[in-house]
């Protein structure tokens, strides 16, 4: 007789929510990123305004690639595939 | 006569319709600006009881759209 058993690892469904919340996190980071130079590009901030913003995406930044760290997330794992429609985020 | 190449023929994941990652796709479309409306009734036994109408407007901040306070809003 054979029996199959499903075990669910509790760590490894804490970590996969962790990488989805992390992943709509990273989308909205890049999304703003973007957005943030296309803002720059226009030219109607002051210098100090874009400092602050270039600090603040970096630091942003710094802290998405520890909280991976910290939870055991690739950053490419962040990367969906969405089949047709290509990935999500660009592919480096 | 050689055939034109299609992005589907290739074996390896797709990289989508037009190549763009989502995010790149959303940057562009927030770069253009969008308007979503739509309007939600919604009936039970054909009575009509929650109506819902839904007027949104989507874009990056710029001259033709500009923010609606001065500086970064009342918070």
């Amino acid at each position: 007789m054979t029996t199959s058993r499903l075990d669910v690892d509790s760590d490894q469904l804490g970590r996969d929510l962790v990488a989805l919340v992390l992943t709509v996190v990273e989308l909205l980071r890049q999304l703003m990123e973007r957005q943030a130079i296309r803002r720059i590009d226009q030219g109607d901030l002051t210098d100090s305004q874009v400092d602050e913003i270039g600090t603040t995406l970096m630091l942003l930044d710094q802290r998405m690639a520890e909280l991976c760290e910290q939870h055991g997330v690739r950053p490419e794992d962040l990367n969906l595939d969405l089949g047709p429609l290509g990935s999500l985020l660009p592919r480096d | 006569m050689e055939r034109e190449v299609v992005p589907w023929d290739n074996a390896e994941p797709l990289s989508g319709p037009i190549g763009v990652p989502l995010v790149d796709l959303l940057d562009r479309v927030l770069a253009t600006g969008v308007v979503i409306s739509g309007d939600l009734v919604i009936a039970i036994a054909d009575v009509p009881l929650v109506r819902l109408s839904l007027h949104a407007l989507l874009s990056s901040v710029n001259e033709r759209v500009p923010a609606p306070w001065a500086d970064g809003g009342p918070l």
